[in-house]
């Protein structure tokens, strides 16, 4: 099957062309797919170097090009983007979209092979790039924390895996076992090809792609057969608590929440839920943690769509740990027991819904959430109003309903020694 | 009636509307056709280098302490103990602000609760509301923030090679300023900082969306009026006066190093200019724009040999950073093998001194940023971005498309020929 949707919009001056690659994959699937996406991007067989390939896109009035690669829950994406202008837009109207889309074939589809196998040094290259992301994880003390507790909540499972895979994998890879994984993506991927933006003059684009692409990207997966959550963890009875050594000023506490039992329509509970424990600024914490305690400058708490876990995290004064702890606690167990204020249920509801509507303010949001979405219900008809619709309908019983399905399973606390 | 000047940008297919109102406030409304988004913007053209001025309401000259302009930023976003952000989310409409070096902006974004955010957005800044009490909490939540930055190295490269150029113009001290210089703010100097600067001849109202011109011109008029007893009379303008120390020509110290709890290196290095006159600022922002295609970029032969030996994984990023009291051009870099990029980063800023520009090359950057510009537009940010740039150093709001389209190659070489390396210096952090 052949995977074409077309998001139009004329308030737009340019057309993103995503072309999806998604596929159930383990560690050492993560960690070569990593790689393959980084070779895939530098390097084809017209353009031979990264030099070449930018110095076209420049020549495309700087078209933006990127090879990435996404978790969608347990599902592993590569994704191959392009954005270029609309004809109607530059200079003597020049037309450089089908350039766009010849320039993404060649990159997927006519790579620099010989003997069955990838030039090893640009293997080796990219193999140093991607072990640079994994080493550099740590930088970043707060996006680390977030990192580490959704290893610690989905042990084993492909989303508790770093996005670029694991370092001694990525080691070992050679030139050779890249092109079979090559041919896997190619051949064993569910393929989605999603064109977002100004299509005026470009009625005919869904031809113009299957021209180019010919049947190359006929999806021989189907959605139905890729799942988003395998769920392999077991219910603990006592809560986890991890702690890691680091030389920084400001502690990191972070905490792991999971939903038990859940239902695929407690999606909208969940996310209001969310946005009444942390994610807005009338948030439960923001009010409490933040504005009334002063215990910390940010602190949030974001929602796993697919993997139906929470993470909490904000930047502390280590003395603070215990209270900081105490403080998170209290507030879970208030929503579970519905001392939320028709102020606080209103205004969580308001900014779901206000973040909703902005989507469409967006060519890539729009096509990550047509992504989302067909991953989630295995078709393309849940529309942004029908989600703002469904939003709308929650009530203050269903996320108590919710809420009481909500478990504190792990808390991580990361660095402050330099602070003793 | 108020006079509303327009201009317009062929390019982008855009236009954006200023009026001045009788109070001496600008407005500007960039109109953004099919946009759902509407964002709200209140500005004042005050940020952290002032830290000397004279009072207006006492007309004395004082010194006041490092960070309040950030710490007034927090403050005034509060009202009787609500915090702004929380009372524009009840309504459904998201907001934030930012202090930079010359301005404080507070901001809001909305689909469809545009008039209440303005209303909310002008009584939020036009009414500040200082305890003795609400002064204490902050310090400790911002305590947290400038914790926060002191832990990340990107942030630690740059405000060290500040500190390495300045001796001793405030463009050396973090915006949040530190523990200790915030542990000396009260509510007395916050009122004295906002009466001084928060005049409205001394800020900007800013709307980018899908909006009615005329009517939204009269809402925020309205609004204002209602904070202004005597907005209808012709208001005198009050001169700000503020001093900042002489800042001497030299560099304060060559080389600075940190060492922090990080895997990757980082690296920047800094050349300390001479201050140039508004027009010239945008123009320069846009010439190193270039530079950094024309001698970083992944169209490079440099960074594709640095590349090619591991040295470098990311592109370089240089740029442009300068108002009426400080001026610098800094290249930012990460490498784990930090001495030879240094090392290689040095020798070859000296030699594309001497290079004749590549035409080809040159011409193909120039149609590059045109599409940027193009492209861009379809980001509301932008245009606000583009519009207090103007506003701070009065130039026309699309001035930058102008220019770019005039650039030459004598411009590119004449700035390079300022970079000396008697006023280079050089940042690193490296791995503990």
């Amino acid at each position: 099957m052949i995977n074409i949707y077309k998001i139009n919009n004329e308030k737009f001056k340019s057309i993103y062309f995503s072309v999806n690659f998604t596929i159930s994959a383990n560690e050492k699937e993560i960690s070569e797919n990593a790689v393959l996406a980084s070779v895939l991007s530098k390097s084809c067989k017209k353009f031979k170097t990264q030099k070449d390939i930018e110095k076209y896109l420049y020549s495309l009035y700087g078209a933006e090009f990127e090879v990435n690669v996404e978790k969608y829950g347990d599902l592993y994406n590569v994704e191959f983007a392009i954005e270029g202008i609309n004809k109607k837009f530059l200079p003597k109207n020049i037309d450089i979209i089908p350039d766009c889309l010849y320039f993404l074939n060649e990159i997927i589809y006519n790579q620099n092979i010989t003997d069955n196998t990838f030039e090893a040094n640009i293997v080796e290259r990219e193999k140093e790039y991607i072990l640079d992301k994994i080493r550099t994880k740590k930088d970043d003390k707060l996006r680390y924390s977030v990192l580490k507790m959704e290893e610690l909540m989905c042990k084993n499972e492909p989303f508790g895996m770093y996005l670029y895979g694991n370092e001694d994998i990525v080691k070992d890879i050679t030139a050779k076992e890249l092109y079979k994984s090559y041919l896997k993506l190619l051949n064993n991927s569910c393929i989605t090809v999603i064109v977002s933006g100004n299509l005026l003059g470009y009625e005919n684009i869904e031809e113009i792609i299957k021209d180019i692409f010919r049947d190359k990207i006929n999806s021989k997966v189907s959605y139905t057969n890729l799942l988003t959550n395998i769920d392999k963890s077991m219910d603990s009875k006592e809560i986890e608590e991890v702690f890691e050594e680091g030389d920084t000023t400001q502690s990191v506490l972070s905490l792991g929440l999971r939903v038990n039992n859940v239902a695929k329509e407690d999606f909208y509970a969940l996310s209001l839920y969310n946005a009444i424990l942390g994610s807005t600024p009338s948030s439960k914490l923001f009010q409490n943690f933040r504005e009334k305690e002063s215990l910390a400058y940010t602190v949030r708490s974001r929602y796993y769509r697919f993997k139906y876990i929470f993470v909490i995290y904000a930047g502390i004064e280590k003395e603070n740990y215990s209270k900081a702890k105490d403080v998170i606690k209290k507030q879970i167990d208030d929503i579970k027991e519905k001392k939320v204020t028709n102020e606080e249920f209103n205004a969580a509801k308001e900014s779901i819904i206000a973040d909703l509507k902005e989507w469409d303010d967006s060519k890539v949001a729009l096509s990550k959430m047509l992504l989302s979405n067909l991953l989630t219900y295995h078709y393309d008809g849940v529309t942004i109003d029908e989600m703002i619709e469904k939003m709308k309908k929650v009530t203050l019983e269903d996320v108590v309903n919710v809420a009481n399905k909500i478990v504190l399973e792990k808390i991580f606390l990361l660095g402050g020694a330099a602070n003793e | 009636m108020n006079k509303i000047e327009v201009s317009n940008c062929k390019e982008l297919e855009e236009q954006t509307y200023k009026t001045i109102l009788k109070n001496g406030l600008e407005v500007y409304i960039c109109k953004k056709k099919g946009f759902k988004k509407k964002i709200g913007m209140f500005g004042t053209k005050y940020g952290s280098v002032i830290n000397e001025f004279v009072d207006i309401t006492r007309n004395k000259r004082i010194k006041v302490p490092d960070g309040i302009a950030h710490f007034l930023e927090h403050k005034l976003f509060e009202q009787e103990g609500a915090n702004a952000l929380d009372l524009f989310s009840k309504i459904g409409v998201s907001s934030n602000a930012y202090t930079t070096f010359d301005h404080t902006v507070y901001f809001f974004e909305t689909m469809d609760k545009f008039n209440e955010g303005i209303e909310l957005l002008i009584k939020l800044v036009k009414t500040p509301y200082f305890t003795d009490e609400n002064v204490q909490k902050e310090q400790g939540i911002i305590a947290q923030e400038i914790k926060m930055y002191d832990d990340d190295p990107n942030f630690a490269v740059y405000f060290n090679a500040l500190r390495a150029m300045y001796n001793t113009n405030p463009v050396r001290i973090d915006i949040a300023g530190t523990v200790e210089s915030i542990s000396h703010i009260t509510k007395e100097y916050l009122y004295t900082c906002y009466n001084t600067f928060y005049s409205p001849q001394n800020m900007f109202i800013v709307v980018v969306g899908d909006v009615d011109v005329d009517l939204t011109i009269n809402l925020i008029e309205k609004n204002i009026k209602l904070y202004e007893k005597d907005y209808d009379k012709n208001n005198k303008i009050d001169k700000i006066e503020t001093f900042s120390q002489e800042e001497i020509k030299d560099i304060a110290k060559k080389e600075i190093e940190q060492k922090m709890d990080i895997y990757m290196p980082q690296l920047c290095i800094g050349y300390k200019l001479n201050i140039v006159t508004e027009s010239e600022i945008v123009k320069r922002s846009l010439v190193c724009d270039i530079i950094s295609d024309l001698y970083f970029s992944k169209i490079t032969p440099f960074f594709e040999k640095e590349y090619e030996k591991g040295i470098l994984s990311d592109v370089p990023t240089f740029g442009y950073e300068g108002t009426a009291t400080f001026a610098h051009a800094i290249l930012f870099a990460s490498s784990t093998n930090i001495d030879k990029l240094k090392f290689d980063l040095c020798e070859y800023l000296e030699e594309i001194k001497q290079q004749d520009i590549d035409t080809e090359m040159f011409e193909l950057i120039k149609k590059k940023k045109i599409g940027e510009l193009i492209r861009r537009a379809d980001n509301l940010n932008i245009s606000y971005r583009r519009i207090i740039e103007s506003s701070l150093n009065s130039f026309d709001i699309y001035e930058d498309v102008k220019i770019l389209k005039d650039l030459n190659k004598e411009d590119i070489k004449q700035f390079l020929n300022l970079l000396d390396v008697s006023k280079q210096v050089i940042s690193i952090i490296r791995e503990k």
